[in-house]
């Protein structure tokens, strides 16, 4: 087997040091342990209470004390100890030395073995080789690997007994300039599982997995470029999995396989290190990007590497871990020797978190008023942790500015800031501390402040979102969320996530089988493509690409294609992915073309996979035609290429701005641009084209006629698409649901929602009547719930479960008295809103939509103007919204009053509250506000006791009587209920009986 | 309503002591009640309210005031739930009636004769109980509402019977009531629109055995 990897990586070569990396950072997790000289490897003896640190320079096992993490003693052993290990019994310290030297100095490679039963009395046994490494397996023998062979080592007998011979592997020979460090020399690492029964390791080129329990060594070659570092492995308890430098390894009909990879690692050999923890799924790593990069723990999932949590080390790790068996402490090699790093404890550190990712403020052209909403800054454990927090933008204010966790932070945006910017403005909200040890995901902040013809509704979705894909099949459409590894399923009823699915590492383009029945996925930093099944929205068997990061997928109907990565031959080619096997393979050939592709390089098939597309970065292009089977087209007639691609059924193709004919002739620019290429979608033989100028602009769509190119009535929505970046130059952002009702977008925030008729044109709002939402009727009082009746009044159907309530939905905003009003419902006929609590009196009421003003609408308000919501209990049976206490019912002429029931009514118009709440914000339940008019109940004439009166608690403007009916109520159908609140009476029919 | 309803089982009580020095006998039967059905009209339809047939027990003490008249105080239950039904449609709630009358009866034979067919009239009150559970809806509402709730009736009770012989101190009891009420309107309340009248008969044959002093 050969295994070769390479990985294109640009390093930029920063000046500086890694002493220097590590002196800035504040709260640092772990303890260091310093052992004046050079760790090259650790290892744990647990029932002795000791680490043993193979001090490679200082020519001696340091041991330390597990309760004290000190070093208690040292055991002289002879030069370069590299590494060493304790046999599964307990009784043997094996330790192999690096003794590479060069003349005239002579060869001192061998092996020592310290009896730790008997006075740590030592033996040591020349090696042929230079040791790379060794490890004992579950039988107490170790194998020790030279740069020529593997040998299996008897510590009880002293035997030795060569196992295979290998080809020889590069190493470095003493002395090797300084600075280098221990993994410089040997340039290998062997680490065994938990349960001694694998043994993995790796060196220069040469990678294997020994099998302890029947002496079966699976080894191959491989390049890697960067270099594979750090050069470190480490291995699951149950050896089926390993990390290995940047690579993650499990096994592929037993045989070692590379699933996912370190993103963009550095490729130095003694910077960094990881940890598998089994038992909790993780692994603790460090492998920098960067010469400069701060020293830092990253807490990732083993399986696709997303990253849970960041912690900030003292140093760098260098070199091998190991862990307790209860997973409460792991020790690493690290610049100064030993780091303690407590991880089973991690919530008895001082950590920071915030309780959002995102914060979305929708101003409008109603609202010009600052905006307040706020989070938690907490720690996760509980504890309290003194941070800072700041903003990137001063028209986000933030009060405290600093504080002790938990604390509620009021983030304070004042739109007239961001009035120049008529898309969503991300301004990052960073936390600090002195104290907490991780790395604190910054808040984004998104200020959205639109015009009152940017159409569409978004919807937040924090993350970075790199792919949109409508279910061709039903209402339901899949966001790629790349820096969480994983499919956000949309409903496309109403927009919210039914399920999420996890991916493989670092996914970039998705595609739905041509059966409709699996949704694939193609990540950058994974060897496999993720398959989910779309019936159960469950994971199904992944796609096997072996070297291949695959990062786009078309599904076509002869069968599926797909571009990525090819580590075998360090280049970018075409795949062909079978369903039937689960696995890919690269295409010998692109028809009577070289299968040779530019980076990021993306494929999109047409709807009905009769042909395909392939759009590169360079400005070329290919066309599959399904018919055939073969790639018919190949054409470059730009020198670059980004933003849009996508495939017609009727043989049209989109790249960028300019539409291609069924020969990859470019036939006419989409007219007018409007802006950068962000996203195309082809609906039979037209489209739908999104553009931006810029991220914080409006986002554009327009019509296209695919026939003529001409793009036609250009529309702005509400924020801008997600635009191409150099990394990722293809973007696809815009997708018609399944029943055409909705398209929807890739945006800043998230998810733009448009309706298919965005364009129609609009007329001004007419206001016809404003009443108690109710009852339709009644009139309103401050806080209360109210509907307005009138035509044009939105141009679609909305209705939001935000809270606060927004004071603009659908396109739709109103004032009174020029004060925004939050709304809850819009349609083309209706809007129910709160009536601010400061509104009393004449007032005027506005209504705002994309098609102008509607005429003042003059209205008095009462103080108070209670009235009573009906509910329709069966079609046409409306009832009042008076529940029954004994059964939770409302009361109706089946479940009717009874004398000396409790009743609770749910009610509006009840006028101004104690304590104060703010307009569109729920009631408290602590204290429960309760009204400032005293309301009186009576029934059939005979008063009610009065319980409660006051804000439903967590309900925006709807009020709650709690009354008890009385004894001697009159018996009968139609009895009259009176609510009487300042004088003014609002009346319901109830029935009574005994 | 309630203080009226506690006057006359009391007064029943009362009048007992009266015929103890007569010869007593008390008893108990079980059998099955039938009620009579009535029509809820509206304009342009109507259904059917009744309260369905159920088992039925009754317990009594009786007095021999003469050689052929006696007189006794009963207490019938009766299980029956309340119907509305229209073609295939019905709705039904759980209910029971309890019962308390005092009955005059004229035997056919002397007082120690081995058998005694006689005749009994008489009146009292009777219950109406509504035990179902309340819903927000019901079928057929717009007939009636079939209601959780109470409701006493003056009773009217006609019967006849036959009294066996056992032995000295138990005899056999055959008999057969017709309790009539007014219709219960509390508990089978007609909607607006919806007229249901007249009087409900409740036929009741039990079997019953009595011990004699």
């Amino acid at each position: 087997m050969e295994l070769r990897m390479l990985r294109k990586s640009t390093i930029l070569a920063l000046a500086g040091s890694l002493l220097m990396t590590g002196a800035a950072l504040a709260g640092t997790f772990g303890k260091v342990v310093p052992i004046g000289g050079a760790a090259a490897d650790v290892a744990l003896d647990e029932a002795r209470g000791k680490l043993y640190v193979a001090n490679f320079t200082g020519r001696r096992i340091d041991v330390m004390s597990l309760a004290t993490n000190t070093i208690t003693t040292s055991i002289s052993v002879a030069a370069q100890p590299s590494s060493l290990a304790v046999s599964p019994d307990g009784r043997w310290l094996l330790i192999a030395h690096y003794g590479n030297n060069t003349a005239p100095a002579s060869p001192t490679n061998n092996i020592t073995v310290i009896d730790l039963r008997n006075n740590n009395s030592k033996q040591t046994f020349a090696l042929a080789n230079p040791p790379l490494g060794l490890a004992f397996g579950i039988d107490n023998k170790a194998l020790i690997v030279t740069t020529k062979d593997f040998i299996s080592f008897d510590p009880s007998l002293g035997t030795t007994q060569v196992i295979t011979t290998i080809t020889e592997q590069a190493t470095k020979a003493i002395p090797q300039p300084a600075q280098s460090a221990p993994a410089q020399f040997s340039q290998a690492s062997v680490g065994a599982s938990a349960d001694g029964r694998y043994i993995w390791g790796f060196a220069d080129s040469l990678l294997f997995k020994y099998q302890a329990t029947n002496h079966i060594i699976t080894a191959g070659y491989y390049t890697a470029s960067p270099i594979m570092a750090p050069r470190v492995v480490s291995v699951a308890n149950d050896g089926s999995r390993a990390a290995m430098g940047w690579w993650m390894m499990d096994l592929y009909n037993d045989y070692p396989r590379p699933y996912a990879q370190f993103p963009e690692p550095l490729g130095d050999l003694a910077l960094g290190g990881h940890q598998i923890d089994s038992a909790r799924g993780l692994i603790y790593s460090e492998v920098p990007r960067l010469l400069t990069d701060a020293p830092m723990l990253t807490v990732r999932d083993i399986d696709n590497l997303t990253v849970r949590e960041r912690l900030q080390l003292a140093e760098h790790l260098a070199g091998r871990s190991v862990m307790t068996t209860d997973g409460a402490t792991m020790y690493a090699s690290s610049a100064s020797g030993v780091t303690v790093l407590p991880v089973g404890k991690l919530n008895t550190v001082p950590r920071l978190e915030a309780s959002v990712e995102d914060l979305s403020f929708q101003g409008n052209f109603c609202d010009r008023d600052a905006a307040t909403q706020s989070f938690i800054v907490r720690d996760p454990g509980g504890a309290k942790v003194p941070f800072t927090i700041s903003s990137s933008n001063s028209g986000v204010r933030l009060t405290p500015s600093s504080g002790v966790t938990p604390a509620v932070i009021k983030v304070t945006v004042d739109p007239n800031a961001f009035a120049a910017q008529k898309g969503t403005v991300a301004v990052t909200l960073t936390i600090t501390s002195d104290t907490a040890v991780n790395a604190v995901n910054s808040v984004r902040v998104l200020v959205n402040s639109r015009e009152p013809d940017q159409r569409g509704t978004f919807i937040n979705s924090p993350g970075k979102l790199v792919d949109l894909v409508a279910d061709p099949a039903k209402d339901q459409y899949y966001v790629l969320r790349q820096d969480k590894n994983q499919v956000l399923v949309y409903d496309g009823a109403n927009n919210t996530v039914k399920a999420t699915l996890r991916t493989c590492s670092v996914p970039r383009g998705m595609a739905i089988s041509y059966d409709r029945r699996y949704l694939m996925v193609g990540c950058k930093e994974g060897r496999t493509v993720s398959v989910f099944d779309l019936e159960t929205l469950q994971p199904s068997t992944s796609i096997t690409t072996r070297n291949a990061n695959i990062q786009s997928i078309a599904a076509t109907a002869h069968g599926i294609l797909a571009v990525g990565f090819d580590h075998s031959s360090g280049d970018w080619g075409v795949y062909s992915l079978d369903m039937n096997t689960r696995t890919g393979d690269r295409l010998p050939t692109l028809g009577v073309w070289e299968n040779k592709v530019p980076e990021n390089t993306v494929v999109t098939a047409a709807s009905n996979g009769a042909s395909a597309l392939i759009a590169s970065p360079d400005g070329s292009l290919f066309v599959y035609d399904s018919n055939v089977n073969t790639f018919t087209v190949s054409r470059k007639d730009f020198t670059t290429f980004a933003g849009a691609y996508a495939a017609s059924s009727f043989g049209d193709y989109v790249i960028g701005n300019q539409l291609f004919n069924s020969s990859g002739v470019p036939v006419r620019l989409i007219q007018p641009t409007n802006g950068v290429s962000s996203g195309f979608t082809f609906v039979d033989q037209n489209g739908y084209f999104v553009t931006a100028s810029d991220a914080t602009s409006a986002g554009v769509i327009s019509k296209v006629d695919a026939p003529t190119g001409l793009g036609f009535r250009p529309t702005r929505f509400v924020e801008a698409p997600i635009l191409p970046t150099d990394l990722e130059p293809f973007t696809r952002t815009v997708a018609p649901l399944y029943s055409r009702g909705s398209i929807i977008a890739l945006t800043v925030s998230g998810i733009t929602v448009l309706p298919s008729g965005y364009d129609a044109s609009v007329v001004s709002p007419n206001i016809a009547r404003v009443v108690s939402a109710a009852d339709g009727v009644s009139a309103i009082a401050p806080g209360g719930l109210f509907s307005i009746y009138g035509t044009n009044l939105s141009p679609t159907n909305v209705a939001t479960k935000e809270i606060p309530l927004p004071t603009a939905l659908g396109d739709s905003c109103l004032t009174v008295n020029g004060q925004p009003v939050p709304i809850i419902f819009v349609s083309p006929g209706q809007i129910n809103g709160q009536m601010p609590y400061q509104t009393v009196g004449n007032v005027t009421l506005i209504v705002h939509t994309p098609g102008g003003v509607s005429d003042n609408y003059n209205l008095t308000v009462p103080a108070t103007a209670p009235a009573i919501f009906r509910a329709e209990v069966t079609p046409g049976a409306a009832f009042p919204t008076v529940v029954r206490a004994a059964n939770n019912l409302m009361a109706t002429d089946t479940n009717p009053v009874h004398r000396n029931d409790v009743l609770v009514i749910y009610l509006t118009g009840l006028g101004k509250v104690s304590p104060f709440v703010e307009n569109g914000r729920p009631a408290p339940s602590d204290p429960l506000a309760t009204t400032v008019a005293q309301p009186e109940v009576n029934i059939g004439g005979i008063g009610a006791p009065v319980l409660f009166s006051g804000l439903a608690p967590g309900q925006v403007g709807l009020y709650q009587l709690n009354v008890t009916v009385p004894g001697n109520a009159p018996k009968g159908l139609g009895i009259p209920l009176n609510i009487v609140a300042n004088g003014v009476t609002h009346t319901v029919n109830v029935r009574v009986v005994e | 309503m309630k203080t009226a309803r506690m006057l006359v089982v009391c007064l029943a009580v009362s009048a007992a002591p009266a015929a103890l020095a007569q010869k007593w006998e008390f008893g108990g039967a079980g059998g099955y009640g039938f009620n009579t059905s009535k029509d809820a009209t509206r304009p342009t339809e109507k259904a059917t309210a009744k309260i369905k047939p159920g088992v039925a027990g009754s317990a009594w003490l009786s007095n021999n005031t003469s050689l052929r008249w006696g007189g006794e105080i009963r207490y019938d239950y009766q299980r029956g739930d309340l119907q509305l039904k229209q073609g295939s449609t019905e709705a039904n709630f759980s209910a029971e009636t309890h019962a308390i009358h005092y009955d005059f009866q004229w035997h056919a034979t002397d007082a120690d004769s081995a058998s005694r067919p006689y005749v009994a009239f008489g009146g009292g009150v009777k219950v109406f109980r509504g035990t179902g559970t309340e819903q927000l809806t019901q079928p057929l509402s717009r007939f009636a509402l079939l209601t959780k709730t109470q409701e006493v009736q003056g009773m009217l009770s006609i019967g006849a019977g036959i009294k066996t012989k056992i032995n000295d101190r138990w005899q056999f009891r055959i008999d057969v009531h017709d309790y009539i009420t007014p219709f219960p309107k509390d508990v089978i309340t007609p909607n607006l629109g919806t007229n249901i009248g007249g009087m409900m008969h409740s036929i009741v044959p039990t079997v019953g055995i009595s011990w004699t002093k």
